[in-house]
């Protein structure tokens, strides 16, 4: 029975792996970027390179702009304050053409140029979480099935870890590549147990309602904004028709203040901008605490007039929002940061090599009995772990390469950059395909070399090099970004000479 | 500078923590000078020790960064502390070596 438990257990971990270990793998490299989804859009849009704000500044610069998005008819008017992460104001509505961005520099209210990317927080967060696949939420179901899979994937790898107290600091970098990628895989696996649970659980957590849609569908009848105008105590008014102004920005953010005893605000949000029924919403940045809270102010848009506030959460919301929280790090703790990142590293190492343990193990036996699978396996790892590494490398290096206000097919500048992506990607498994004796070595080299470009784009075109960056407190994300740039271009240099060296070794013996 | 001064001996106690664990066990003590077998006393002396230093991890991140925060930094600092244990084990094991011969010597 024992046998019996285990051997199924490690039949679900190996196929699991196997099947869903690309996807996982995009996962888990997107979430370790999304940790620096803010700096990441520094580097990418130079333009948004700027010190923090020093004084306060008057939330009336974005009048002009709301008068726009109340001429539109836009349903909405969002506005993302500044942050330390972020010094720059983000502002969105619709036009009849679609979606209109502007970021705003708050010292002095002028609209900064069009930055022309998507860059960590449009593309690859949300990368993260839904894949871009936006038809019928199948990008949410996807992440979904591989964050439980991944979850299934850490009980049953500890069901079917032999000796797990007795390897648990074991790993042996003289061994023969087999045991040496189990005992990194395993040791990686065990030791970030509680962070790789934990974040997967979480993830899952936050969305609950996409989930677990039975709840909300059953009692709201499938009104899905009904059901969040309870949870959440949203106000949602009906647009009139009739034409209506909107109060001082700065008297509403200065009552919401007041109502949070001076802290700093998060968002400002209108809903029905220039109708007479507007409302604006106004929400509270908390980055002192871990739970990702949603306290927010509701004001009648014409008087100004205050209709409701929200303050705290209850019970079975503090549950959701703590774990919410601790998955989204919006709070203000930079050791923590670097700790998720580097667990989020960890992870994508324990999914390479799980891979890699599958191949060496499957290798001289399918190659003895003709089999194919070896080589399909191997392509997908290479185009999943090394593709993966090159297309995000080559989204940057695009992103310095392309001058802004660039267009080409059709296609504007943050739509090529994002099928630059895309066209890497898939390059880099029809590659894997074709020389999979030398793909990995290959794609280390790639890996490498694009590394190394974007860090001397980034200089070329902006000026911003290593030594000015670390001189300037608001150029550090730059030099963070460049630094990790450069470390991930030598580990791949080492990688890549370590496997032109085997493969040279192994001509040898052939001979 | 209290605040890094803490995190620096938050990750130091998980450090020694997971070395004191680690060298209890037979292969890593055997690795690191003693006998093919960990000693009884030792072994509950050096596991007392790995267990105590976890908790004194967890207090000084509890008194660091408050409930929430500090137990989660204790949840991902030990993570950090261990593969840090397990990469010197790799490259490094002389580093060990003092504290594994304190040990055996009080053994």
């Amino acid at each position: 029975m024992e046998q019996g438990f285990r051997a199924s257990m490690n039949w679900l971990h190996t196929w699991a792996g196997v099947v869903l270990g690309g996807l996982l793998f995009a996962i888990f490299w997107m979430g370790t970027l999304s940790v620096f989804d803010r700096e990441i859009d520094r580097w990418m849009a130079p333009m948004i390179r700027l010190p923090a704000a020093e004084k306060t500044f008057s939330l009336e610069v974005l009048r002009p702009m709301y008068e726009a998005a109340a001429a539109a008819k836009s349903p909405t008017f969002s506005v993302g304050l500044p942050t330390e992460r972020d010094a720059a104001i983000r502002v969105l509505w619709r036009d009849q053409s679609g979606p209109v961005y502007r970021v705003v520099d708050p010292r002095t209210g002028t609209i900064l140029p069009d930055p022309g990317t998507l860059a960590g927080t449009r593309f690859i967060f949300p990368f993260h979480y839904m894949l871009h696949i936006r038809f019928q939420d199948i990008g949410y179901w996807l992440v979904g099935l591989a964050g439980m899979a991944m979850m299934a994937l850490c009980v049953s790898g500890v069901i079917i870890h032999r000796r797990i107290f007795a390897d648990f600091f074991t790993f042996r970098p003289d061994r023969k590549p087999r045991r040496l990628i189990l005992d990194l895989h395993n040791v990686t696996g065990v030791l970030g147990l509680p962070f790789h649970f934990l974040i997967s659980l979480s993830g899952l957590v936050i969305f609950w309602a996409t989930y677990f849609p039975s709840s909300w569908q059953v009692t709201y009848d499938g009104n899905r904004p009904a059901f969040f105008a309870d949870a959440y105590g949203n106000v949602i008014p009906k647009r009139t028709g009739e034409p209506g102004g909107l109060a001082s920005f700065d008297a509403m953010a200065a009552e919401a203040r007041r109502l949070w005893d001076g802290s700093a605000l998060r968002y400002v949000f209108v809903r029905n901008p220039g109708d007479a029924k507007s409302v604006m919403q106004i929400g509270r940045l908390d980055e002192g605490i871990v739970s990702s809270t949603y306290d927010a102010a509701y004001f009648d848009g014409p008087t100004g007039a205050l209709i409701s506030h929200r303050t705290g959460t209850p019970p079975v919301m503090s549950t959701q929002r703590f774990l919410s929280g601790l998955h989204f790090i919006q709070f203000h703790h930079w050791s923590l940061r670097w700790i998720y990142f580097g667990l989020g590293l960890a992870g994508c190492v324990l999914i390479a090599t799980g891979y890699l343990f599958w191949l060496e193990s499957r290798r001289k036996k399918h190659a003895q009995l003709g089999l194919k699978g070896v080589r399909i396996v191997e392509g997908l790892a290479i185009g999943s772990v090394t593709g993966m590494l090159i297309a995000t490398a080559a989204f940057f290096v695009v992103n310095r390469l392309l001058p802004l206000g660039a267009s080409a097919l059709g296609q504007d500048r943050p739509a090529l950059e994002v099928w630059t992506f895309y066209l890497v990607w898939l390059a880099s498994f029809v590659h894997a395909w074709v020389r999979p004796q030398r793909a990995w070595m290959e794609q280390c080299w790639t890996l490498a070399a694009l590394a190394s470009a974007a860090v001397l784009l980034n200089w070329i075109t902006t000026g911003d090099h290593l030594l000015r960056a670390l001189s300037h407190r608001h150029l550090w994300p730059i030099a963070g970004m460049d630094i990790l740039l450069l470390t991930g271009a030598a580990i791949a240099t080492v990688a890549a000479l370590r496997l032109s060296r085997l493969s040279r070794v192994a001509q040898v013996r052939h001979a | 500078m209290p605040e890094a001064m803490l995190l620096l001996a938050i990750f130091a106690a998980a450090y020694l923590g997971f070395a004191a664990l680690a060298i209890s066990q037979d292969r890593h003590w055997h690795h690191l000078g003693g006998g093919r077998h960990c000693p009884r006393r030792a072994c509950l002396v050096l596991r007392g020790i790995g267990w105590a230093l976890l908790f004194v991890a967890l207090a000084l991140s509890l008194v660091r960064d408050g409930a929430s925060f500090g137990s989660l930094l204790w949840a991902t600092v030990i993570t950090i502390g261990a593969l840090s244990v397990v990469a010197t084990l790799s490259w490094r094991v002389h580093w060990l070596r003092p504290m594994a011969r304190l040990v055996q010597h009080l053994g």
